[in-house]
């Protein structure tokens, strides 16, 4: 894994990739910077933090895009597969590289608040607190572009993808509001939902009786659900779709409370998103 | 040493191998010989562990490629039919990322490197940039990659495609030292190649294997194609008439004229006859002297079809 993380760290600043995501991600915090604080004589540091964050569809598909897909292109992912690594190793190596630049440039940026301590009280623990949101929340992104780089050998298409799956993340907390939030609508959602499951099962290995058997127990279950608690589908669609509202989260670290659920939460998601990073991987080998 | 055992490997309808049975032992040199498509490439990706068979297993040394991967990778170098290089970094700096995921020592890995690239003979690039080197250096490094750690098994998929006669021989050669202290699968398009270097030779056709021989076995039953190529100097149509008739030969056409006065035909005689003796009395007593005279090599294609076609007979 180590062997992974260094060379994919070196060949973020062998080619202009990581100086892009750098350059790019310092300037535009850097103009926040200037007009909400310098030019405002402002020392709310933390609204910079929560104003920015539009960077990230931008510049985390610069960051992922090449991670897997570039490996299958050049075929050099028969050298890593048939070597002694495991699939999981190889995974998080890459995933802590890309995070290690992050990381980096979000240490630079800690040069801003250090200005600002200058003129006169910063509130330190709640800047430390964003900061730590921010950085969970831009590791979560990082692990979305990591697995959709894995399901493609086009470096364009991955790095396209993940800007729209971002952009649907970016704006899901206002998509949530419009949708319907009554029974009939939740139950529905949740049939879709089993369906859902049970095609791609059966895209995926072919085998019929496995996905009728799983609709048929997601059947059951919503069954069952709704004759033991029948308000369980009031409002079921927000609920599930806030699971993927990372944003939402973010909104806490800003407000400079630091809790533990936030945190897990986001380690969570990125953990999942890893996972499934190593399956495709592992799938793809069993086609 | 490497047992493949009933490997099969399905892709949607298509079947890439088929029920594929064989042994390697330890210190030979088996040559994987077949047409494209023939599943050479597959069946290699299975062994090293690279993509999974759908049906059948894989054992390196004892170990099944399923339940212990890990202790099968250790013990193979491959190098695939592409070499697996990155672009942006230098030889050096590649061999060495090699040698990191597969666990050298560091107290060995500079020594073992520079003993592997004095090998391969890539010493004098190794600051180069692998983008820029020309394509049998990167098959030099491809090479050298799979010897890394020395494995006791190498798995070679067309090592010399792509590199210029000489290049060929000295790699040849170096397939053979190597062959000394490692097990090699080695695959090609070319008899001539796998005769060269192994003690064994896997001849596979549409996933199946068709026959599995030591080279010199092979050749003696291939070497009766009975095909020969001729310049005689002579008319055309007496030249042609005279062959025809004689006994033994099956067919005989004009190739065209190369050399004023004299007419190029190919003989094919039929199987098991020698005409070479009565070839040579006929023209020479009807004064058409024979300017020269040679067996023609079977094609590839012409191999797997009469290997193909004698197996049914055998069956
Ligand atoms: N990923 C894949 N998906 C579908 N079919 C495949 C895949 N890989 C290989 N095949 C098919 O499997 C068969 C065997 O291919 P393979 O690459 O093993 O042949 P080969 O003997 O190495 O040929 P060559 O001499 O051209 O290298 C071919 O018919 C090929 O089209
Ligand atoms: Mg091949």
């Amino acid at each position: 894994m180590l062997a992974v993380f260094k060379r994919e760290l070196k060949a973020y600043f062998a080619s202009p990739t990581g100086y892009i995501f750098m350059g790019f991600f310092l300037l535009i915090c850097g103009i926040f910077f200037a007009f909400s604080n310098l030019l405002t004589a402002s020392p709310d540091y933390i609204s910079v933090l929560s104003s920015i964050t539009f960077v990230f569809l931008i510049v985390v598909p610069v960051l992922t895009m090449r991670l897997m897909s570039e490996e299958s292109r050049q075929k050099t992912d028969q050298l890593l597969l048939t070597s002694p690594l495991s699939v999981t190793g190889i995974v998080l190596g890459k995933y802590f590289a890309a995070v290690a630049v992050f990381l980096l440039t979000l240490l630079i940026t800690c040069l801003y608040p250090v200005i600002l301590s200058f003129f006169g009280t910063i509130a330190v623990w709640e800047i430390v607190g964003g900061y730590i949101g921010f950085f969970l929340l831009g590791a979560a992104f990082i692990s979305i572009g990591l697995f959709i780089s894995s399901l493609t050998d086009n470096q364009v298409i991955a790095a396209v993808v993940t800007f729209s799956a971002l952009l649907f993340i970016w704006i899901l907390d206002w998509v949530i509001q419009g949708l319907p939030t009554d029974r009939i609508s939740g139950i529905v959602f949740a049939c879709a939902l089993v369906v859902g499951v049970a095609a791609l099962v059966y895209f995926t290995t072919r085998n019929i009786f496995v996905s009728v058997a799983i609709a048929v127990i997601g059947f059951g279950i919503i069954a069952g659900v709704y004759f033991a608690n029948e308000y369980f589908f009031d409002g079921f669609i927000v609920r599930t779709l806030e699971w993927f509202s990372l944003l939402k989260r973010y909104e806490n670290f800003m407000m400079g409370i630091l809790s533990l659920s936030p945190i897990v939460y986001y380690i969570t998601f990125s953990a999942v998103f890893l996972f499934l990073t190593v399956r495709v991987i592992e799938k793809r080998r069993w086609s | 040493m490497i047992q493949v055992i009933d490997v099969t490997k399905r892709y949607g309808q298509h079947v890439a191998v088929d029920h594929i049975n064989f042994t390697v032992e330890k210190g030979e040199i088996l040559g994987f010989l077949g047409p494209n498509g023939a599943g050479k490439t597959t069946t290699m990706n299975i062994i090293t562990g690279y993509i999974s068979a759908t049906e059948g297993t894989v054992k390196v040394d004892g170990f099944d490629i399923l339940e212990e991967p890990e202790e099968v990778k250790k013990r193979i170098g491959y190098m695939p039919e592409f070499p697996p290089l990155y672009m942006d970094m230098t030889v050096q700096e590649y061999l060495d990322f090699v040698s990191d995921i597969k666990k050298i020592d560091r107290a060995t890995k500079k020594r073992s490197m520079e003993k592997i690239m004095d090998l391969v003979k890539i010493g004098d690039v190794r600051k180069r940039l692998i983008k820029n080197l020309s394509k049998g250096y990167k098959q030099r490094v491809g090479l050298a990659q799979a010897l890394i750690g020395t494995p006791p098994v190498l798995i070679l998929d067309e090592p010399t495609v792509g590199l210029d006669p000489k290049q060929i021989i000295e790699i040849r050669s170096l397939i053979k030292e190597l062959g000394k202290e490692h097990t090699i699968i080695l695959s090609s398009h070319i008899l001539p190649e796998v005769s060269a270097v192994c003690g064994r030779v896997i001849i596979i056709n549409k996933g199946k294997i068709v026959a599995s021989d030591t080279p010199e076995n092979l050749s003696k039953r291939l070497s009766s194609s009975g095909r020969l190529s001729l310049r005689v100097a002579g008319p055309e149509k007496q030249v042609l008439k005279l062959v025809r008739e004689l006994e033994g030969v099956k067919n005989a056409e004009v190739q065209g004229v190369k050399e004023p006065g004299t007419v190029d035909i190919l003989v094919e005689a039929e199987r098991d006859i020698d005409i070479r003796r009565p070839l040579f009395y006929a023209l020479s007593r009807a004064e058409y002297p024979i300017l020269y005279m040679r067996s023609v090599d079977l094609t590839l294609e012409e191999i797997f079809l009469q290997v193909t076609t004698e197996e049914r007979e055998v069956s």
